[in-house]
Parts: C-alpha cells; sequence; structure tokens
C-alpha cells in the first residue's frame, strides 16, 4: 500500500502534470496533422526526455503516444484523411457523417470511445497484467496467423459497391508489402536490381499517399464545388442514454483493442481493422456500417486507444516491446537505469504503479484537451482552402521522410498519391489497399514462420493449439453466415447484379 | 490559386532553411530507428563525443534494409568531413556478402570500435536442458527450432556455425526482432537463442555456453565453445564509429582521440553500465584489421552453412 501511495505521489506531481499536458496536447496535434503519426512524434520529443527524471519522462512520451492515437481520428473524421495509420478504419464511418452534416456527433463518438478504450485497457494493465502476458505468450506465429486472416475479413465489408475491385486494391497493397528484403530468407524481391528499392515501402508514405495527397488532389480538382469546404467543426459528447445504448460496442471493442495490444508485433492498425471486422459481424446496426454509423467510429476509436494501455503488457510483464513505440518507450527506461524484463514488477514496482497512473491521468488529460484541440484544427480549417492544402502536402512529405530519414519514402508518397487519385476516380475503395499493407507482411510472415513450425505442414495449423482451432472455426462460422445471409437474401426476393454484391459487403 | 501557389513557395522557403543550418553541424548518422538498442548507446556517446570533437552534432537515424541504408548513405558522402556512422556489427561485416551494396569493407575510414558484449547459447529456464550435451542429444529425435532477429543477423550466424559444426541438429525461424523472437522462446515456438548478456539477464533464461575463445567474466561457470570439444566460434555483438573515404589524416586522427576520450568519460562509463554494454575500444588500425577479420570469418560461415551463393 505503501509502494502506492508513494506512486500516486510521484505521479501527481506538478512537473509530471506539466509533462503529461504538454505531451499529451502536442501529440493530439501531431497526430492529428497527416503523415506525422506516433513514431515521428516519439521521436521528436525521446531527445527532451534524455535531462528528466524516469517519471516525468515517461509521463512525456506516453502522454504523446496516447494524444497521437486519438489525434489521428480528428482528421479523419474532418477531411477524410487519417492523421496516423491507427484511425485509417475510423474513415470508413467518420468521413460520412461529416459529409451529413453531423460531424460534432463524430468527434464526439471518437473522443469519447478513445478515452472509454484507453481507460478500460488500463484497468485491465493495472488489474492482469500478468494474467494476460501469459494468455499472450501462448500467441504464436500460427495463433497469430489466424488472427490476421480474421482482420483480412474486413475487406469486403469495406468494398462499397464492389468486392471486387476491394480485393484487387487489397492485393496491391500486399504486393506493395512485399517489396524489399524478404521477412524469412533476407532475400530481396521486387526490387528489379535497384538498391534504392532495397529498403522496402514504408507504411506512412504508402498511407499519406494514399489518404492525405490523393484527397488533396480531390479536393483541387473540385476547388470550385463550395459543397467540398470543410466543415466548422466543434465537439458534442454523445448523450448519455446513446452511450448506455451503444455501451456493448465500446466494451467489445475495448476489449479486441486490449487484447491485440498485448501480442508483441500487432499493434493499433491492425487491432482497429479486426475491431471494425467483428463490429460488422456482431453490431446491431450493421446494416448502415460504412454509412456514417457511430458504430464504426466506437469500433475503430476503442479498441486502437485500448492498445496504448495494453501494450505495456507484454513490456511490463516479459521486458518484450510489442511495437516499435513501446520499444522507444524500453529505450527510454534503459537511459534512465531502469532494464526492463521479467523481474520489473517486482523490483521496481513504485515506477510501474507510477505508470499506471500516469496512463490514467494522460487519458482523462486527453479527454479534456480534445475541445481546444479540435478547435485549433478547426481554426487552422479555415484559413484559405489553398493554405490548408498547402500545409497538408508539407507535413504529408515531412512525415513520410522523417519516419526513417531515406528519400525513397518521398517518391514512394508522391506515387502513392497519384495512383490512389486514379484509384478514386475509378471508383474504387483505397482502405483495402491500406489494409492489405497492413496486414500483409504480418500475414506473410506469420504464414511462414508457422509452416517452418509445422515443418511444412499447413493441415497442422488447424490443430496446432486450442487457440488456433477455435479462431479457424470462428473464421469459417464468419464465412459460412455470410454465405449463408446472402443466400437468403437472394432467395427473399427478386434481385440485380449490384443487389448481390451489396447484400456480400453485409 | 494564387494563394496557393504563395503559400507553396514559403514553405520550401521554410523546408530549406534546415538544409543552411545544418551545413556546419556534424551528422552522426544511426542505421537504426530511433529508441532501438544501437540508437540508445549512440545517443549517450553522441553529447561526449561533440563536446570533445567542439562542434555541434545531430544523431540522425536512417533505418531500412538491415541497417545498410544508413551505413551506404555515410559511404556515399566520400571527402566529407562533416559525417560519420555508429555502425552495428552486421551492415559492416555481414551484409556486404549477402547483397549487392554500394559499399563494402574498404569503404570506410575506420575510426573506433565502442562497445562489444559476447553472444550465449541460451534455453528457457523452464526447459529442463542444462548442458550443450543435452541439448544436442534431445535434439537428434526432432530437431529444435532456433530463433533471430532476422536472417543474416548475428543471431542466426552464431546458430547457423554451431550447427554446421555440432551434433546439434536445429532449423531456424526469424522473427523481426529480439523482442518477438523472446516471446516465441516464452511460449516454446523456439527452444534456442542465441544472443547477448542482456537479453540473458532481462528474461528467464538459462546460458548453456558463450561464443568466445574463454569464459566470461560474471559467468565463470558457462563453458565457452571450444570445451565443448568444438572449433572455436566467436560472435560478438559490437559497435563502431565509421567515418567516409577520403577525410583527411588530421580530421581521422580528431575522431579518434575524441571517440577514445568519450570512451573513457564518466557520463559514458556510468550509461554502459546501466545498460550492460562492455566498453572495447579499438583504435583505428585495430579497428579496421578487426572489422577485416569478421568479416571474412562471417563470409566462411555463411559459405559453408549455403547461406551464401
Amino acid at each position: 500500500m505503501d509502494v502506492i501511495l508513494a506512486a500516486v505521489g510521484d505521479a501527481v506531481a506538478w512537473k509530471v502534470l506539466v509533462a503529461i499536458v504538454v505531451g499529451t496536447w502536442a501529440g493530439i496535434i501531431i497526430g492529428g496533422l497527416p503523415g506525422l503519426g506516433s513514431v515521428v512524434g516519439l521521436t521528436i520529443f525521446l531527445p527532451f526526455t534524455f535531462g528528466m527524471d524516469t517519471i516525468m519522462s515517461m509521463a512525456l512520451l506516453i502522454g504523446v503516444y496516447c494524444g497521437s492515437v486519438y489525434g489521428g481520428s480528428i482528421t479523419a473524421i474532418l477531411i477524410n484523411t487519417p492523421g496516423t495509420p491507427q484511425s485509417a478504419a475510423t474513415t470508413f464511418d467518420g468521413y460520412p457523417m461529416t459529409q451529413q452534416g453531423r460531424v460534432d456527433e463524430a468527434l464526439g463518438w471518437a473522443t469519447f470511445a478513445s478515452f472509454f478504450g484507453g481507460v478500460l485497457s488500463c484497468v485491465l494493465l493495472i488489474f492482469c497484467a500478468p494474467q494476460l502476458a501469459r494468455f499472450a505468450v501462448n500467441f504464436g506465429s500460427i495463433e497469430v496467423f489466424a488472427l490476421v486472416c480474421l482482420a483480412m475479413l474486413c475487406i469486403v465489408g469495406v468494398s462499397q459497391g464492389s468486392v471486387l475491385k476491394g480485393l484487387l486494391c487489397g492485393m496491391m497493397g500486399f504486393v506493395f508489402s512485399m517489396v524489399g528484403s524478404d521477412s524469412i530468407t533476407g532475400a530481396d524481391r521486387f526490387t528489379f536490381g535497384s538498391y534504392a528499392l532495397s529498403s522496402g515501402f514504408d507504411l506512412i508514405p504508402v498511407v499519406v499517399g494514399t489518404f492525405a495527397l490523393s484527397e488533396v488532389f480531390m479536393r483541387l480538382a473540385d476547388r470550385d464545388d463550395k459543397a467540398a469546404n470543410i466543415p466548422e467543426a466543434s465537439l458534442r459528447f454523445p448523450h448519455p442514454r446513446e452511450i448506455l445504448r451503444r455501451l456493448i460496442e465500446l466494451i467489445r471493442g475495448s476489449f479486441i483493442g486490449s487484447f491485440i495490444g498485448a501480442l508483441p508485433g500487432t499493434g493499433a492498425a491492425t487491432s482497429a481493422f479486426i475491431s471494425y471486422a467483428v463490429a460488422q459481424k456482431l453490431s446491431p446496426r450493421r446494416s448502415r456500417l460504412g454509412k456514417g454509423e457511430p458504430d464504426g467510429i466506437i469500433a475503430s476509436e476503442s479498441s486502437n486507444n485500448a492498445v496504448t494501455g495494453s501494450s505495456f503488457i507484454p513490456t511490463l510483464a516479459l521486458g518484450i516491446p510489442g511495437d516499435v513505440v513501446t520499444a522507444m518507450m524500453m529505450g527510454a527506461m534503459v537511459i534512465h537505469g531502469i532494464t526492463p524484463g521479467v523481474r520489473l514488477m517486482v523490483d521496481q514496482a513504485q515506477t510501474v504503479y507510477a505508470l499506471f497512473v500516469v496512463l490514467i491521468i494522460v487519458n482523462v488529460a486527453m479527454l479534456v484537451l480534445s475541445k481546444p484541440s479540435i478547435g485549433l484544427f478547426r481554426y487552422l480549417f479555415k484559413l484559405p482552402r489553398g493554405y490548408v492544402m498547402a500545409g497538408i502536402v508539407m507535413f504529408c512529405f515531412i512525415g513520410a521522410v522523417s519516419v526513417r530519414g531515406n528519400p525513397l519514402d518521398a517518391v514512394v508518397a508522391a506515387l502513392t498519391g497519384m495512383l490512389a487519385y486514379a484509384l478514386r476516380c475509378g471508383g474504387y475503395p483505397l482502405a483495402p489497399l491500406v489494409i492489405g499493407m497492413v496486414l500483409g507482411p504480418q500475414l506473410e510472415s506469420s504464414l511462414r514462420r508457422g509452416l517452418l513450425i509445422e515443418r511444412g505442414d499447413f493441415l497442422g495449423f488447424f490443430t496446432h493449439s486450442g487457440i488456433a482451432t477455435t479462431l479457424f472455426v470462428l473464421i469459417g462460422l464468419f464465412l459460412i453466415w455470410t454465405l449463408w445471409s446472402s443466400l437468403a437474401r437472394r432467395r427473399a426476393g427478386p434481385t440485380c447484379r449490384s443487389d448481390l454484391s451489396h447484400s456480400i459487403n453485409r | 490559386m494564387k494563394t496557393l501557389r504563395y503559400s507553396l513557395a514559403a514553405l520550401t522557403l521554410i523546408g530549406t532553411v534546415h538544409t543552411a543550418v545544418a551545413a556546419d553541424t556534424l551528422d552522426i548518422v544511426v542505421p537504426f530507428a530511433a529508441g532501438g538498442a544501437t540508437d540508445i548507446v549512440a545517443r549517450s556517446f553522441e553529447p561526449v563525443f561533440s563536446q570533445q570533437m567542439g562542434v555541434t552534432s545531430v544523431v540522425r537515424n536512417v533505418a531500412g534494409a538491415s541497417a545498410t541504408v544508413g551505413t551506404a548513405e555515410v559511404a556515399d558522402n566520400e571527402g566529407n568531413p562533416n559525417i560519420i556512422g555508429y555502425e552495428p556489427a552486421g551492415a559492416l561485416t555481414i551484409q556486404p556478402s549477402l547483397k549487392n551494396l554500394p559499399y563494402g569493407p574498404d569503404s570506410f575510414t575506420y575510426i573506433c570500435r565502442t562497445v562489444s558484449n559476447p553472444m550465449f547459447l541460451m534455453v528457457s529456464k523452464s526447459s529442463d536442458i542444462e548442458s550443450f550435451q543435452q541439448l544436442a542429444d534431445a535434439s537428434q529425435e526432432y530437431p529444435f527450432l532456433y530463433g533471430s532477429s532476422g536472417p543474416g543477423t548475428l543471431p542466426h550466424l552464431a546458430m547457423a556455425a554451431l550447427v554446421a559444426n555440432s551434433d546439434l541438429k536445429a532449423e531456424h525461424v526469424p522473427y523481426s526482432g529480439s523482442g518477438p523472437a523472446m516471446n516465441a522462446l516464452a511460449g516454446d515456438e523456439i527452444q534456442v537463442m542465441a544472443d547477448t548478456e542482456t537479453i540473458l539477464e532481462n528474461y528467464d533464461l538459462r546460458p548453456l555456453a558463450v561464443f568466445a575463445d574463454q569464459r566470461v567474466e560474471g559467468y565463470e561457470d558457462v563453458p565457452a565453445i571450444q570445451e565443448l570439444g568444438l572449433p572455436s566460434m566467436e560472435f560478438a555483438v559490437w559497435q563502431g564509429v565509421v567515418a567516409p573515404q577520403g577525410i583527411s589524416e588530421e580530421r581521422a586522427s580528431q575522431y579518434a582521440e575524441a571517440c577514445k576520450e568519450t570512451l573513457e568519460s564518466d557520463h559514458f562509463l556510468e550509461f554502459a553500465e546501466r545498460a550492460k554494454a562492455d566498453i572495447a575500444y579499438l583504435g583505428p588500425d585495430d579497428f579496421k584489421a578487426f572489422v577485416q577479420q569478421r568479416f571474412e570469418a562471417n563470409q566462411q560461415v555463411l559459405r559453408d552453412t549455403g547461406l551464401m551463393q
């Protein structure tokens, strides 16, 4: 008990609170700017933490991390451009709501879902970290493969209009992700003998090109169209009655995010897609998903913010960083003399508890700071459209290049921007491209690792472990359900081709 | 449209300001993303080093393609006295044999080796294997799987060499880093792994042997590979500073002097203690010979194990 009180004392010191406020606010802004995401934000702030004490530097970095994951949703909703890849799934319903003039409501749901997901995952982190970590360890390559297959199902759901076009874009994203070093053998693939291509395509430049640059091109194309103006946004929190009505969605999204976050090497973008795929099957309002339904925003935002808390589970319980962001956090810990590892919870209990308190305060700070941050974006977007678009283009390229300092990434961003514009004009959905790019490497490497483990026997995947079998059965049920419901619909009434592809979407 | 053009022009100017200011600072290229194991050492090395040099320096992370992109950038800056690279072992002594790279071991002016940690052969503490012999015997019936932090990394090479030169039967499963590999070891997806003391201490692992010619201080009961009746295998994770070719001798010796002073500074000693990095200074000539020797030794391993065509 003394340890907990001391930890609370550490965490509510004024300089820690200042660090939280500065970090969270900067995180929201950085996350909201297209192209600049969590990693860039942390890279900017990491050098500042060298002069601070441990708790204060953790507070700053956690603030930037959580803030940036939330901030991505603001631009996703306002201008159909996710500020970070983690918020890509928020555009599916967020932007349609904006077009319907329900922007305040959309921002309110995104903010509340982010807060809810963040807090719930903190609670899980505090009370079930060791148990969850032990469970997550059982998630080997084959189980991850099954999980990624499940997430892939959402490509079909977000392909509005044409499943074929959606699958085509998904495959395109998949192929992009294969350029560069083969993750298993290290050999170069699809580089055409060019050394520049051997580093492969990073996710950020592709996301920036696909969403942000193509959006700028679209707006440039219909710049005389008054309807394309960015709406004046403010924030309206959902009514408690509404929250109760959708509580189950919030809880489901947060649990999915908390769980995915605890698995090393998956991350917030994957969890948002999985959560969206599950909402497409289980939400009572699933027929309206993709057309401006708050459940879609909830699915995406509650789960991506739930990852922020639970990604500390493998880090704290096992010393294994779950993603790039927690790896950076671990780096900061080492600099301050804390060695993460299996004994961290025992040796450094006070620091770990202080970290928990900081996480909760950060989520509260996020809720409080959401209003002024959205106000800032409203002000920015009120500037003449030329400035706004030029600013977006600038941040896109800064973000694309600063992730790994590779000039190739600027070229990749520009080219994918043009490609995405052409695809949009042809009525192709862009989200599957990003889904393919996010999930492709995970699908491939987990499949090939699984084959190494099963000594080349793919059928062995299905019986590898109880978890794997359960997940594969779930996928089978999802597929049968989709087929059955579309067949039932077909039998129920006369139908034409467009109806058919539509029903598959559901 | 006019505003758009003006604002674009203004933003371009803002963009160029950075380049103009940066002309005189020393670029320290780290070929990994910020926050990684190499980056942390580099960032602790940088402040003392730039103080010794009397310049302003910036750590720049240029990541990608197994650290070769950043390394290639250093090699590409021939004659530039304001750029150095903080390099890991793999990019200098393994990757040039595996890939068609724009640089080789001869493309650099070698400054100094900074740290070096021997690698250990280890299994999970929950396994009942206590010695290398037990491990080799147990692998006869059903080959083990060993993890690594990626294809062509030191953990991969060390294990590949061990499997090629002993009775141990094991196959390689690469992961995207030491973290995910440790997760797999904890979940018994893989059974063996070779990595450094940092990894060994942080997780529940049991060392079976050390890839060095003698036993290591602090691990006196862990046998060296040679004692197991196997040929000598030396694998260590080391880092060093390199500059591009064509810089003046005066500049090179200035770097070497600053590097030596940095490694002896209290600030760096204190950090190395905490991060469990063993300071292992080698001067310019020794470091150059060391890299050449490691390059050839690794190439031999790659040939023996069929990893290199």
